[in-house]
């Protein structure tokens, strides 16, 4: 299937945007009412791009991280993590990485080493090391242990990522598996989805 | 509501302090001026009649977080001068220095763009956006999105309740709690996007996606200070960059 840059954004996948950033932040206050250990701040980027693709789905981690902004400048320079989640779902989903379990969490794994690479250098060099909550324990543990900052931020961000991201994924997976084939007939990368082969 | 002198500025003046503000924090080495930043302001906030939020939102966001990023530089930071031991901890004279720099010039650059976010309101600076080239999808994209995350949060709370009226359990142990997630979130992911079909035809109905030029009801106004002040800052800025390269 070819198609440029510009046919990924039509009306439908930008409409879409707004519900994956309300998804983003709603999803991280529900994880946090249900008393979770995992953050589930991502699961509307992860369904965008799985439906929408990479560019559009790179649009919403944006914007998520601009609008939690706005009450806490620290999401600022995460923004890029978003960006790149959002990239890497988008090409992932190209390829048909969501269309069962095995091959989610594989996608899972793959978003988790995306999300660490990008955001531990931002840890160490805008915050030192440190990030609000219970992360920064155990960075803070690494460190007293005898370690390294870098491989300290590297081995905490991904002891923490990596249930939140493939449970994502999987949350996702489960969620395109019951949307309609009528709407995802009308996303760009919907039809891999759908349940009856389209014709 | 009425506004005074400082909330009435051009978005885009207001925003350009705050990159000023950053970009001298940068500019400038050592903590002494960063910590200076917070209090100068503290007082454009009391100017403006805001501090009470503006400075309960920075002690939120950043306070615990400042703390952290002290006293983990403080111990962990490599350095040799040694200044005092606790246990099997010991701050350098590095790490502290490290921890002030680090831990001023975020609170300088964060509590700058709180006071921004104070100052004004989103749908201004989206505008002043569209103004400056940002397509009318975009500011209507980050528009709706502010408008529909208060939507979702109710619609996530009924949802809430009515799966707990069905028996699903969301007390208890944590993978009881965790089964509870996706009988809350599927609906309202799937109840949402049903909805953005009708929202595209709104908009089509109105001729959103027609190839012209879009007319707006929401207008923003430059004064004689809002063309004034972009010199200035630029101004300071090079001054800055001048003193720190001739130093």
């Amino acid at each position: 299937m070819k198609r440029s840059f510009k046919d990924d954004f039509n009306m439908m996948s930008m409409l879409l945007i707004p519900i994956g950033v309300a998804v983003n932040i709603v999803g991280f206050q529900i994880a946090n009412v249900l008393r979770l250990p995992i953050f589930l701040d991502t699961i509307g980027t992860i369904l965008i791009g799985v439906v929408a693709g990479p560019w559009v789905a790179l649009l919403a981690g944006l914007i998520t991280n601009l609008i939690n902004g706005i009450f806490n400048p620290t999401y600022f320079p995460y923004a890029i993590t978003s960006v790149a989640i959002g990239l890497g779902v988008g090409y992932l989903s190209k390829t048909g990485m969501f269309k069962n379990i095995p091959k989610t969490i594989i996608s899972g794994i793959v978003i988790t080493f995306i999300a660490v690479i990008v955001s531990a250098p931002i840890t160490v060099l805008v915050f030192g090391g440190a990030t609000g909550g219970t992360g920064a324990i155990l960075t803070a543990t690494f460190l007293a242990s005898g370690q390294k900052i870098w491989s300290a931020v590297f081995a905490s961000s991904f002891i923490f990522e990596i249930a939140d991201k493939v449970v994502s994924a999987l949350i996702v997976y489960f969620i395109v598996r019951k949307m309609s084939d009528r709407y995802l007939s009308k996303m760009n990368y919907g039809t891999l989805y759908m349940k009856r082969e389209g014709r | 509501m009425q506004k005074n002198r400082i909330q009435q500025l051009h978005p885009m003046t207001k925003f350009f302090f705050a990159l000023l503000v950053s970009a001298a924090v940068l500019i400038i080495p050592g903590f002494i001026f960063s910590f200076l930043v917070f209090p100068i302001l503290l007082v454009i906030a009391t100017a403006a009649g805001i501090v009470k939020e503006f400075f309960g939102t920075v002690m939120k966001a950043l306070l615990f977080l400042l703390i952290i990023i002290f006293f983990m530089q403080l111990l962990f930071y490599p350095g040799d001068h040694v200044m005092g031991q606790w246990g099997i901890f010991k701050w350098t004279e590095e790490g502290l220095n490290y921890g002030l720099t680090l831990t001023s010039r975020i609170l300088a650059m964060g509590s700058a763009f709180i006071l921004f976010f104070r100052l004004t309101e989103v749908r201004d600076f989206v505008k002043s956006l569209e103004d400056a080239g940002l397509p009318p999808m975009g500011a209507y994209v980050v528009l709706s999105t502010l408008q529909i995350i208060p939507e979702m949060r109710r619609h996530a709370n009924t949802i809430m309740d009515a799966q707990k009226t069905r028996g699903v359990e969301t007390e208890g142990s944590m993978l009881t709690r965790a089964k509870a997630f996706i009988p809350t979130l599927t609906p309202l992911i799937l109840s949402s996007i049903s909805s953005t079909e009708e929202r595209a035809i709104t908009l089509e109905s109105r001729a959103f996606s027609a190839p012209t030029k879009k007319t707006s009801l929401h207008k923003l106004t430059k004064s004689t200070a809002d063309r004034i002040l972009p010199f200035v800052y630029i101004i300071i800025l090079i001054g800055l960059v001048l003193w720190r390269i001739l130093r």
